[in-house]
């Protein structure tokens, strides 16, 4: 379990608190979305999960642990990040040593690096270009190896930042497979994202950030709800919460998705027929 | 009246690259258009539009066949910098597009390249500040800025130079939600008042519905579907070229598959609204 | 997020000292550095620095001075020693180590108070190339996100077990490489988006490039430079004639 308790955090030099108050707690086998403005906190916040940063006040414990306590390395054994731009981290010389990299770093055992590192690529179908450097790879195939290089240890809560820029629909849906997969493994993904069709799709618990402090933490349905919150952290309302809105009496609930939605409208259009 | 761009059997391909990139493209494009270019990565279309402001064949060079003209005039003839005061260009990553200090001196900094004498450049400096809602930034360091405000930079930075035609490459892709309809917004302003033509690769159909007035999908080098917006939006298999469907719009695809003869066609939710709610009460 | 870059870029104040032409402030900067390097005496120098302080004190950045060497405290302790080790005796480690301070300080004045747009104004009255002024300015401009790309990519490292302390030293060396590699490429990657963006707005079109900006020397700024003057001639003539 995450849990972060009463925190505060500055940049050194920088007079205003970046995060205020923070009060959250994560628990294994969730999905949640942190949203809200560009420098709202939200990269600032997600840094402390694995002690690359660390509170000035109150603390963040992981399984217990102090992050005050515990190195970076160690922490990110149980909490992966993996962050926007797949540029930031890619430097090996094959896809294949770039999966392997962190697995050296953690000291896994030759065997099970191999294992490891062919189950991750395969996954994220890249395991032809084991031999090719990374750096010829496309957008999206660069941000499904940072993916495959830190699910391939197997770490318990998967942190991703802004997953789906740039990516186009096809890669999308599997980023969100590889969501759900994790999901059943009892994993949590906490996802950092302004794509809110994407978001309502996944249904996850939603952590709205404005100016360093958590405006709101509750389910998808109950934050889109909230008319003044969402506007208070520049998110739009998805379509289909928008359309219960403007239809409410209709409709039972905002529609999951296209095809909830399209039994619904098929129903009311054979009751109104 | 004449096409103010126009592609004649245009194929690229990069020198270090054997498969062309671009082929057999023919496309119109008339002044004052606002055209919205999609497809999966890697379909050419960040090309396409290099091909238009003359990075192609200038800067990269390549196979180049075919002719692109643009406003009377072949790109491959002119020097970069003429089309330069004919396309802007607003890149997607606002950092790299801004070189100076203070707003001011990086918005001029286009005019005083084409030696633009002084009191022209304070007219047209004071007037791009005024049209982009910016004046209040006009001393900031580019540190200074969010994301957003950088864009609208960028855009003022290329408009002081009078462009007939605004090029963005997916402009908005890092902006939150609202900044990024805000943005979206300004845009269609620009090209209602001053007539600029726009042609805008970007990911979230869902903010430009009410605004494109055309819709061209690329892909593998090649234009599969050109038509108006709404017309083109309706296309079945729109998400096997990457692109992302805004849910009110597939719902009505399904529905339509499904049998059920909606009366109209709407973009947004809130026509889509009016038009079920008159459907079922008219019904009961 | 810029907070790291924070001692490395002007920030804007007004002061006085500010709005002076920043040729001038460059002039009363070299004519300082000038005098740090002929002085010789306790005395001299003690001079010299007052006057440093007080345009410090003028223009506000006293504190951002002080810091500037303090930071630079370890290299001067290294001067002094090495002074006494070598065989010099203490009051020539001394005058050392206050040249030290007042040649860095003297410096540290323009680049406090001026903006890199005023740098930019000076090398072009200078009639500098422009591409040169270009280039520089451009860099300059960089630096703070440059030093972004490079906390951003060693916490994406951090993130994925690199201990970048660890190890004998030549590990060490070696822990840089994954840091290094994606800052350089992410550097390649910048320069080609500039190069794009400064074709597409006619950069090198220059055969008759108009300048929107200009300096112009107004009263204060002929005060300014003549107090400056008059000093420096006082100053060495009270040293190599007067022998104070």
């Amino acid at each position: 379990m995450i849990e972060v308790k009463q925190l505060y955090f500055k940049y050194p030099t920088m007079k205003d608190y970046v995060l205020k108050n923070i009060n959250i707690k994560i628990e294994l086998g969730q999905i949640v979305a942190i949203m809200g403005s560009n420098g709202s906190g939200k990269t600032t916040l997600i840094k402390h999960f694995n002690g690359l940063l660390k509170p000035n006040e109150g603390y963040v414990k992981v399984f217990g642990k102090d992050t005050q306590d515990e190195s970076v390395a160690a922490l990110s054994r149980k909490v992966g990040l993996v962050f926007q731009n797949p540029d930031h981290q890619i430097f090996s010389d094959t896809v294949w040593n770039e999966v392997t990299f962190a697995l050296k770093n953690f000291g896994f055992e030759e065997e099970v690096i191999k294992k490891r590192v062919k189950w991750a690529l395969e996954f994220f179908n890249l395991i032809q270009y084991k031999d090719t450097s990374p750096l010829l790879l496309s957008g999206g195939e660069k941000k499904r190896l940072c993916l495959a290089s830190i699910l391939a240890w197997d770490p318990d809560y998967i942190v991703l930042d802004e997953p789906t820029v740039g990516q186009d629909f096809l890669q999308k849906e599997k980023l969100r497979e590889v969501i759900k997969m994790l999901i059943t493994r009892n994993k949590t993904v906490i996802i950092v994202s302004h794509d809110i069709e994407f978001i309502w799709l996944l249904q996850p618990r939603i952590i709205l950030l404005s100016n360093g402090e958590v405006v709101k933490d509750d389910v998808c349905a109950n934050v889109f709800k909230d008319d003044a919150s969402i506007d208070k952290c520049g998110v739009i309302k998805p379509q289909f919460v928008e359309l219960f809105d403007h239809l409410a009496p209709l409709l039972p609930h905002p529609p999951l998705d296209v095809l909830e939605a399209r039994s619904t409208f098929l129903k009311l259009m054979k009751k109104g027929g | 009246m004449t096409p103010l761009i126009k592609f004649i059997d245009f194929n690229f391909s990069y020198l270090d690259s054997p498969t062309p990139i671009l082929k057999n493209i023919n496309l119109e494009i008339k002044e004052g258009e606002f055209v919205l270019l999609v497809g999966p990565s890697g379909c050419g279309k960040s090309t396409l539009l290099r091909c238009i402001n003359g990075l192609i064949p200038h800067l990269y060079s390549g196979v180049y066949k075919g002719k692109v003209i643009v406003d009377g005039e072949q790109v491959s003839e002119k020097n970069i910098s003429t089309l330069a005061t004919k396309v802007g260009f607003v890149f997607q990553n606002p950092e790299n597009q801004i070189f100076m200090f203070t707003v001011e001196k990086d918005i001029v900094f286009g005019l005083e390249n084409i030696g633009v004498d002084k009191e022209e450049i304070g007219r047209r400096l004071e007037w791009a500040l005024k049209i982009l809602n910016i004046e209040h930034l006009r001393y900031r360091a580019p540190y200074e800025l969010s994301d957003g405000q950088k864009q609208r930079v960028a855009i003022a930075g290329t408009l002081v130079m009078h462009p007939k035609i605004l090029i963005l490459d997916e402009p908005t892709s890092l902006l939150d939600p609202k900044t990024a309809y805000e943005f979206i917004s300004t845009l269609k302003e620009l090209n209602r008042s001053i007539g600029i033509t726009i042609i805008v690769v970007e990911h979230r159909i869902d903010l430009l519905p009410k605004v494109a007035d055309r819709m061209i999908v690329m892909d593998g080098g090649q234009i599969v579907f050109d038509g108006p917006f709404k017309d083109i939006i309706k296309e079945k298999n729109l998400h096997l070229y990457g692109v992302t469907v805004p849910p009110i719009i597939s719902l009505q695809n399904t529905l339509s598959e499904s049998g059920v003869n909606l009366p109209g066609y709407s973009l947004d939710v809130r026509s889509f609204s009016e038009m079920i709610k008159k459907e079922v009460f008219r019904n009961d | 997020m810029f907070w790291i870059a924070e001692g490395l870029i002007y920030r804007r104040q007004d002061s006085v000292f500010h709005t002076i032409d920043p040729r001038i402030k460059l002039l009363i900067s070299m004519m300082l550095f000038f005098l740090s390097l002929v002085s010789s005496t306790i005395v001299e120098f003690s001079i010299i620095l007052v006057l440093i302080f007080f345009i410090g004190a003028l223009s506000k950045t006293l504190k951002r001075m002080v810091r500037t060497f303090v930071f630079s405290l370890s290299f001067l302790a290294m001067i002094f020693v090495i002074n006494i080790l070598v065989g010099y005796d203490i009051m020539f480690s001394i005058i050392i180590s206050l040249r030290f301070i007042s040649v860095v300080s003297s410096t540290s004045i323009f680049f406090l108070t001026s903006s890199p747009d005023e740098l930019e104004l000076v090398m072009k009255s200078f009639y500098l190339p422009y591409d040169l002024i270009f280039a520089f300015v451009t860099a300059v401009r960089f630096v703070p996100v440059i030093m972004l790309d490079a906390i951003q990519i060693l916490d994406s490292q951090r993130s994925r077990g690199l201990e970048i302390e660890k190890g004998n030293f030549i590990k060490r060396i070696k822990n840089y490489i994954p840091v290094l590699i994606p800052l350089i490429v992410q550097a390649i990657i910048r320069s080609e988006e500039l190069a794009e963006a400064m074709e597409s707005r006619a950069y090198g079109f220059s055969k008759k490039k108009t300048s929107y900006y200009s300096l112009h020397l107004r009263k204060r700024d002929y005060f300014a430079a003549t107090v400056a003057i008059c000093f420096m001639i006082v100053f060495i003539y009270a040293i190599y004639f007067l022998h104070i």
